[in-house]
């Protein structure tokens, strides 16, 4: 029998993005291999609120939370734990997967667990810095939140040194787990764009980290230099209006074609209409982007960044560092490679397809689950211990949040006590379900 | 047993297939990690020089209430002041002048000196015209308030006021920030100067509050920029001047700013100084990235 697993995440389903995605493809992954998943997120009002099931049988709980910004939830401590103590002990949740450094949504999870007995798990998917004010606040607050997790998972190795330093771990709790992505949904074309032009597609978010400064440098650079260069630019942000400026100004319209904001079910249609992705990021956990693209069959020219030379083997990539002049030799480099026709698409679609897998992932992380309900859990005075050692201030802080949650939960088992609550009553399991399946098709 | 043969496994990479579990810790865990990678130690005497704008600044507070006081008491003819400020100004000039002649040619020096005498005498004639309205503008409010509203604004011009060298070659625009503490300095005269009897008394205030809060920032930032013997000489007797000019007073403020200036220059440095030890930058390669791009265009975050 599978474990019960509730995913925590302020960022799900309807939004978009690299989190999101991760979570959902974990969850329908640890549904298939037989555990019971729910997944926690707050509600997108007015239309995305209460429990709502998605595909595989993944039963979604958008709790009533108002946002402050990009989607997050204020960080409170407490306003969570009623309807996470109904939840956790109608589903009979073993264990708590919170994700991503900066949703408070996760670390709150975190905070109540052991209050039902629940084991935690915590992945990270960025990486922060440790040199501005922002930055010091919210690595507080993950070092707080984190302090008396059980497990945390990281996408690369440099992820699990950041999260690690930030967090204040001991290494052996955290894993490396990479991201993955579904081979079958980034075929490359079935013929190679034809003709002398070669297309260079960027797909990325237009800001500043993602170092569109660079790609606006080097792109007239690279026209000049190979005149049957194109390029073909998805996303939005705020550097577009920089990129259409240098459009303008080196009279490049008609070999900068500009996509607006792309769909990810799009992304492969606009992948495979080019032959080089370029990404010139300044930062980068995993790159996930880059991945999708080598799958989609082009060759990446990137810069060296964070966990991106984790990636991919040296003969699918090729690097460059922050630099202007040296991102123009790499490009030059790439773009005389595939005119030679050494890039095989085909062949990189297939070695991509063997390197990542999600059954894979959900195999890792389901041993990462057995591993933490073997071990012992700390009790209530070792926890109390280790939160103070926080810190002079920040430790008497979250102490005192600690203490003041268990009196919260004490409140709540008399005003609520458990033998009162519905348990949740499942009566399809994955078997049954292929039972079922086999006799309607017989 | 195990590890030696997961030790030479080991690899940086995320696409092959290990034989290590997920938590492995490989030696060369954290092997990226630099810290204090661009770090330059502060020397003490270096310090005590850049400290000294601020005690500049601080004394010419001090000298403006020292002379804000006697005025109130009578002590100082408003006459007297009003010469003063007329020879101060001419003194600041001149070095003003000085400084500058190494640098622009003499036609604008020409045309700079005659649109100086324009704003001079016209800022003179319009504090002269205005003087009976600032001496009756709050002067309705009780004196407690004038005090605290008063103390606050010196404050806040103190705390706001640009204490970095002017470059001369780089036109830089004025900060906002310089901008509000003069404001807020000169505010601060204006409701002050309410408190004096007569129209003359008021108009001497604020001319002398121009110069010591408008004029004189101005000067400081040149000559911060050139000679360090300058910038100690001025300090110094800026200091003492202050002192001198508030010690008949009261002997407990000439105390207390005493201590100001000696916590400003000596003890602040060193606090400074000391402090470094505990200074710790991580940097690894989870940082993000500079962008090296030259330059055309303007990049912003």
């Amino acid at each position: 029998m599978g474990f019960n697993i509730a995913m925590i995440c302020d960022f799900f389903h309807p939004n978009v993005g690299g989190v999101e995605n991760h979570i959902y493809m974990l969850s329908a992954n640890m549904l298939r291999r037989g555990h019971k998943v729910i997944v926690i997120t707050h509600s997108h009002p007015p239309d995305r609120v209460g429990i709502r099931w998605l595909l595989p049988s993944l039963k979604v709980y958008y709790l009533p939370y108002p946002t402050i910004a990009s989607s997050a939830t204020l960080p409170n401590y407490f306003a969570f734990l009623p309807y996470l103590r109904s939840i956790i002990l109608r589903e009979g949740v073993q264990i708590i997967h919170g994700h991503a450094g900066l949703s408070s949504l996760a670390h709150e999870g975190i905070l109540h667990a052991h209050l039902m007995g629940v084991r935690t798990v915590f992945t990270d998917h960025s990486l922060f810095g440790f040199d501005d004010a922002a930055s010091i606040l919210t690595n507080k607050l993950l070092e707080a939140a984190l302090r008396n997790v059980d497990a945390a998972i990281c996408v690369s190795h440099t992820g699990r040194e950041n999260t690690v330093l930030r967090a204040r771990l001991l290494p052996d709790i955290v894993h490396v787990i990479p991201n993955s992505l579904v081979a079958d949904q980034f075929k490359p074309a079935p013929s190679p764009p034809s003709g002398d032009t070669i297309t260079v597609v960027v797909v990325s978010r237009l800001a500043y980290r993602k170092g569109i400064d660079l790609l606006i440098a080097t792109a007239p650079r690279i026209c000049a230099l190979f005149p049957n260069v194109r390029f073909l630019i998805g996303g939005d942000g705020p550097k577009m209006i920089d990129l259409l400026q240098m459009r303008e100004k080196y009279l490049l319209q008609d070999r900068i074609e500009m996509l607006g904001p792309v769909r990810h079910s799009d992304v492969r249609d606009v992948l495979i209409q080019g032959s080089i992705f370029m990404n010139t990021s300044l930062t980068e956990s995993f790159g996930i982007a880059i991945l999708e693209a080598a799958c989609a069959g082009l060759y990446v020219v990137s810069t060296k960044v964070g966990g991106v030379p984790e990636i991919l083997p040296e003969d699918m990539i090729s690097f460059a560092n922050p630099d202007e002049d040296d991102i123009v030799r790499a490009m030059s480099e790439a773009i005389r490679l595939v005119s030679a026709g050494k890039h095989d698409p085909h062949k990189a679609h297939e070695r991509v397809r063997g390197f990542y897998d999600w059954r894979d992932v959900a195999q890792r992380t389901e041993a990462v689950y057995e591993s933490i309900m073997k071990s012992q859990p700390y009790d209530f005075w070792t926890r109390m211990h280790r939160t103070l050692d926080l810190g002079p201030v920040a430790g008497i802080i979250f102490a005192i949040i600690l203490v003041v949650d268990c009196l919260f939960f004490m409140f709540l088992e008399w005003w609520l006590p458990e033998d009162q609550l519905d348990k949740v009553q499942m009566h399809w399991t994955p078997e049954r379900f292929q039972e079922v399946v086999e006799e309607y098709e017989t | 047993m195990y590890t030696e043969a997961w030790e030479a496994e080991w690899e940086r990479v995320l696409w092959k297939k290990k034989p290590y579990p997920d938590n492995y810790v490989p030696r060369s865990f954290l092997a990226s990690l630099s810290k204090n990678p661009n770090f330059r130690p502060y020397t003490y005497w270096h310090l005590v020089i850049l400290s000294c704008p601020i005690s500049q600044h601080l004394a010419s507070i001090f000298v403006f209430l020292a002379v804000f006081m006697r005025l109130q008491q009578r002590l100082l003819d408003p006459r007297v002041l009003v010469w003063i400020s007329v020879g101060v100004f001419m003194a600041g000039y001149l070095a003003w002048e000085l400084l500058e002649c190494s640098r622009a040619d003499s036609q604008t020096r020409y045309t700079n000196r005659a649109k100086t005498l324009k704003a001079s005498i016209l800022v003179f004639l319009a504090l002269m015209s205005l003087s009976p309205v600032l001496k009756t503008l709050t002067a309705a409010t009780s004196s407690d308030s004038i005090w605290a509203l008063s103390a606050c604004l010196f404050i806040l011009n103190a705390l706001l006021a640009d204490y970095t060298p002017m470059n001369p070659r780089s036109h830089q625009r004025e900060r906002l920030t310089s901008v509000l503490s003069m404001n807020a300095a000169i505010s601060s005269s204006v409701v002050l100067a309410s408190r004096l009897s007569d129209d003359l008394s008021v108009f001497g205030l604020i001319l002398f509050s121009v110069q010591s809060f408008a004029l004189f920032p101005i000067l400081r930032r040149r000559i911060q920029d050139t000679a360090k013997v300058l910038q100690v000489a001025l300090t110094v007797l800026i200091s003492t001047l202050s002192l001198a000019l508030t010690y008949p007073l009261s002997n407990t403020a000439a105390y207390i700013y005493f201590a100001c200036f000696t916590f400003v220059t000596f003890i602040a440095p060193a606090v400074l100084v000391w402090a470094q030890r505990y200074k710790n930058e991580i940097r690894g390669t989870w940082d993000p990235a500079v962008p090296k791009v030259n330059r055309r265009f303007s990049f912003s975050r």
